[in-house]
C-alpha cells in the first residue's frame, strides 16, 4: 500500500475521534440545582490558589469555592484560567463566578455584579533588600521601572495616579521575581498579602516599603443577569464568616503556625513535577496530532480550489480564497479567543478548531503549489488514457502533488505544533501551562521554560530533518516540472 | 479509418491553425502525417483526439461522429503518445501500463501483469519493469509510452514525434518493431523524420500553414518535399 493511503485513513480516524468528542455530551443538566457551582480562578496565585504537591489544585480561593458551593447546596466545580481573559470567560457563561481574589473597580462593576466582599487587602510596594535607588515609597518612584502583573488592578492604578512611574507588565509573579533579582526592575506592586507571603517561599531578598498604596475589597463578580446566585453567594458568605469557618481557612493558608514545611503549598516533588510536564505534553501532543488532522484533510480540497483558473469567475475560488487570507493575515490568539468565547466552544474543542482550521490555511497554499507544479501533460496523459477525472486526480495528479508536498506540509505541522503553545491562553492543562503553575510554586523559570523548550525540539527536531531529507529525494525522483 | 472533413481550428488567441482540412486515414498498418514546424500537426492530432474543440468540421471514426462519442469509448478506441510521452513519474514502468486498464477496463492485476510483462518481452526491456521513468534512457521511455498506450488496445493510435528521442539508425529499427508491434492497431504517426516515414508508413500526407499541400503512397509525398 501506499504512503499516502495510510495518511489518509489515520485522519479520517481521527476527524471521526474528532466529531464523536464534539457532539453534545450527556444529559442530566436540566435543573439548575444538579448543576455543579462553576467558579473560576488562576491557580497560580499562591496560597489564594495553586497547585499543591499531588498536583492538585488548592489554597484560600479554593477552599472559599468548595465552602460558597457546599453552602448553596451544589457540587463545586473549579475551573483554572487565564487572569487575563477571566472576566470575559465569566461572561461568555464559562462558568458562574470568578473566586479568584477579585478587587471591586468601577469598570468591573459595569460589567458584573460583585458579592459583599471576602477579604481585604491592599497594593504595595516591594523593592530588592539592596535598594540602589533607596526607594522607600512609591512618591520615590519617578522614573523607575516598577513590575505588576498584565491585568491587575495596579497597572491601572499606577498609570493613572503615578504616570511618573515607568510601569513594566510582566505575564506571571515568577517573571516578576526573576527580574527584580536580576535588578532589571527596581520593584513590583502587589497585593500586600500574596507579595510578602512568595516572597517569603521563594526565599528572596525583597522587602515592603511604605504605606499601602490603597486598600482593596476583594469579592466574587457573578454576571448581571443572574441576580439569584449574587444573593445566594452573598448569603453563604455571611454564614461563612459568621461561624468562624472564614477564619479558620484564613489560618490554614496565612497563620505563622502553618509553617513552610507542612506542605499546604509545599514543594513539588521532582516526579509529580515530571508526571505534570509529561502529562501537560502528551494534551499538546493531542491537540497537535487533531488540529494537523483535521487542517489536513480540509485543505485537500481547498488545495484543489485554489489551483482553479479564472480564480475572478469562480465563486469556490473567492470564497477559499478570502477563509484562506483572512486565517492567514489575523493572529490565531484572536481566532483563538474568538472560538472559544465568541462561538462558545469549550476550550478543548476550541484549541482544535481554531488550529486545525489554521493549519488547513496554511496546508491549503502548500497542496496548491504541490498541484501547480504537477506537469499538466500529466492529467492529459492520463485523460487520453481514458481516467475519469476523479481517477486522474486520485492515481495521477495527487500521488505527485502530495509528495511534492511533503516537506513544507512538515514545516506546517511544526509550526502547528510550536502554535499549540496559545491555547494555555484558554486554560487547557497542556504543558506550558503546567509549568507555569509550577513555576508559580518553585519559582525556577529558567529550568522550566528550558526543560518545557526541549520537550518540545525532541519531537520538532525529527520532523525537520526528515522534511529536507524528503525533500532531497522528491529533487532526484524528478517529479514536478520547473 | 479515421476521416476529417472540412476541418478549421483556432486558438482562444486569434491564431488559426487549420484551414478547411479534408482528409481520410485508412485503417492501415502506419500513415505517415510530415510536415515544417507549426504547420498544425499537432493541432490536427488533438482535434482528433478531442482536446480541442474544432469551429466547425467533422471527424468520424469508424463512420461514428467523435463529437458524440462518449468519452471512455473515444479512449478505448484511440490511444495517444505524446511528444513529451507523459510517463507517470511515481509508478515504475509496469505500473504506467497496468494502471489505465485496471482503472477504466476492470481487467484483473493477474492477467495484465502477465500482458505487460510479455509486451516489455518484446519491446526487448524485460529489465526495465521495476524501473522509474526517471532512471530509463529517452528511447526507453519512448517505447514504454506506447506500450502503456497498447494496453487497451485501441483500433487507432496517434503518436506525436515517436522518433524525436532516436537517431537515425534507431529509428529505422524502431520502423520496423513498430509494424511488428500490434496488428490490430493502426498507427497514426507525426513526424518530422523522413527516413522514419519512409520505413514505417506506405501512405501519408505532408502539411503546410495549416492545410495539406499532398498525399497519397509515401514515397510521392516524401519525393515532392525533399
Ligand atoms: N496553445 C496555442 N495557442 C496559440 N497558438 C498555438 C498554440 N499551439 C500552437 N499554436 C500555433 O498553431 C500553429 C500550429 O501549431 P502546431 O503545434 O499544431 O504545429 P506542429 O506542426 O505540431 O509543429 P511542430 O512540428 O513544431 O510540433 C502554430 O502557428 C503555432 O504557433
Ligand atoms: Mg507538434
Amino acid at each position: 500500500m501506499k504512503p499516502e493511503n495510510y495518511v489518509i485513513r489515520l485522519c479520517l480516524l481521527l476527524m471521526f475521534l474528532f466529531m464523536a468528542s464534539v457532539s453534545p455530551s450527556g444529559a442530566g443538566e436540566n435543573a439548575e440545582n444538579g448543576k455543579p457551582l462553576k467558579t473560576a480562578l488562576t491557580g497560580k496565585f499562591p496560597p489564594f490558589s495553586f497547585y499543591d504537591n499531588k498536583g492538585e489544585l488548592a489554597g484560600f480561593d479554593v477552599d472559599m469555592s468548595r465552602e460558597i458551593a457546599k453552602r448553596i447546596g451544589r457540587k463545586s466545580e473549579i475551573i483554572a484560567t487565564e487572569w487575563d481573559g477571566i472576566l470575559a470567560g465569566l461572561l461568555a457563561g464559562k462558568y458562574d463566578a470568578i473566586v479568584g481574589s477579585m478587587a471591586i473597580t468601577p469598570e468591573r462593576q459595569q460589567q458584573v455584579n460583585f458579592t459583599a466582599p471576602y477579604y481585604y487587602s491592599g497594593a504595595q510596594l516591594f523593592v530588592h533588600r539592596d535598594n540602589p535607588k533607596r526607594l522607600y515609597s512609591i512618591d520615590d518612584c519617578a522614573k523607575a521601572r516598577i513590575a505588576v502583573v498584565l491585568g491587575e488592578t495596579y497597572q491601572h492604578f499606577l498609570e493613572t495616579n503615578y504616570p511618573e512611574v515607568e510601569v513594566v507588565t510582566l505575564k506571571s509573579g515568577a517573571e516578576i521575581f526573576e527580574m527584580l533579582s536580576q535588578k532589571r526592575i527596581d520593584g513590583f506592586v502587589t497585593d500586600k498579602l500574596v507579595g510578602s507571603w512568595q516572597i517569603q517561599k521563594a526565599g528572596r531578598d525583597f522587602v515592603a516599603v511604605g504605606d499601602l498604596l490603597y486598600k482593596e475589597s476583594i469579592a466574587i463578580p457573578v454576571r448581571k443577569d443572574n441576580p439569584e446566585l449574587l444573593e445566594a453567594i452573598n448569603d453563604a458568605l455571611a454564614g461563612i464568616e459568621s461561624d468562624g469557618t472564614l477564619k479558620k481557612i484564613h489560618d490554614k493558608y496565612f497563620s505563622l503556625s502553618s509553617g513552610r514545611k507542612t506542605g499546604n503549598s509545599g514543594e513539588l516533588s521532582n516526579s509529580i513535577i515530571a508526571e505534570k510536564l509529561l502529562a501537560g505534553f502528551g494534551i499538546t501532543l493531542i491537540i497537535a496530532v487533531a488540529s494537523i488532522a483535521l487542517g489536513f484533510i480540509l485543505s485537500i480540497p481547498c488545495g484543489v480550489i485554489l489551483t482553479y483558473p479564472k480564480a475572478m469567475a469562480s465563486l469556490p475560488y473567492m470564497v477559499v480564497r478570502t477563509i484562506v487570507d483572512f486565517l492567514r493575515g489575523t493572529p490565531v490568539l484572536i481566532q483563538l479567543l474568538f472560538v472559544w468565547m465568541g462561538m462558545g466552544l469549550t476550550p478543548f474543542k476550541a484549541a482544535i478548531l481554531t488550529l486545525g482550521i489554521n493549519s488547513m490555511a496554511y496546508m491549503s497554499e502548500v497542496i496548491r503549489a504541490g498541484l501547480m507544479s504537477v506537469d499538466p501533460g500529466q492529467a492529459l496523459a492520463a485523460q487520453a488514457l481514458g481516467l475519469t477525472k476523479l481517477q486522474r486526480f486520485r492515481h495521477v495528479i495527487w500521488p505527485q502533488a502530495f509528495r511534492i508536498a511533503i516537506p513544507p506540509l512538515m514545516n506546517s505541522v511544526v509550526a502547528l505544533i510550536k502554535d499549540t503553545a496559545l491555547v494555555a491562553v484558554i486554560s487547557i492543562p497542556e504543558v506550558i501551562r503546567e509549568a507555569q503553575s509550577i513555576i508559580s510554586i518553585t519559582f525556577e523559570p529558567g529550568k522550566y521554560y528550558m526543560v518545557v523548550a526541549v520537550m518540545f525540539f525532541v519531537v520538532t527536531f525529527p520532523l525537520m530533518k526528515m522534511a529536507g531529507l524528503l525533500e532531497k529525494r522528491i529533487k532526484q525522483k524528478g517529479f514536478a516540472h520547473d | 479509418m479515421i476521416k476529417v472533413e472540412t476541418l478549421n481550428f483556432s486558438y482562444t488567441d486569434g491564431t488559426q491553425a487549420l484551414f478547411d482540412i479534408n482528409c481520410e486515414f485508412p485503417s492501415e498498418h502506419i500513415f505517415a502525417v510530415m510536415g515544417d514546424s507549426g504547420s498544425g500537426k499537432t493541432t490536427l492530432l488533438n482535434c482528433i483526439a478531442r482536446f480541442l474543440m474544432p469551429q466547425t468540421g467533422k471527424i468520424t471514426i469508424d463512420d461514428q461522429d467523435t463529437s458524440g462519442m462518449a468519452e471512455i469509448d473515444l479512449r478505448n478506441k484511440v490511444g495517444v503518445v505524446f511528444q513529451r510521452l507523459h510517463l507517470f513519474p511515481h509508478l515504475n514502468i509496469l505500473q504506467n501500463m497496468m494502471l489505465a486498464p485496471t482503472l477504466v477496463q476492470n481487467r484483473p492485476v493477474k492477467e495484465l501483469r502477465k500482458e505487460a510483462s510479455e509486451m516489455l518481452e518484446r519491446l526487448g526491456i524485460p529489465e526495465l519493469a521495476e524501473s522509474y521513468p526517471s532512471q530509463v534512457s529517452g528511447g526507453q521511455a519512448q517505447r514504454a509510452a506506447i506500450a502503456r498506450g497498447l494496453m487497451l488496445k485501441p483500433s487507432y493510435m496517434l503518436l506525436d514525434e515517436p522518433t524525436s528521442a532516436l537517431d537515425a539508425r534507431t529509428s529505422e529499427e524502431f520502423a520496423l518493431w513498430l509494424k511488428e508491434l500490434r496488428e490490430d492497431t493502426s498507427f497514426i504517426a507525426v513526424t518530422h523524420d523522413l527516413l522514419f516515414a519512409r520505413a514505417a508508413a506506405r501512405h501519408g500526407m505532408y502539411m503546410e500553414q495549416g492545410k495539406i499541400a499532398s498525399q497519397g503512397v509515401i514515397e510521392d509525398v516524401t519525393a515532392a518535399h525533399c
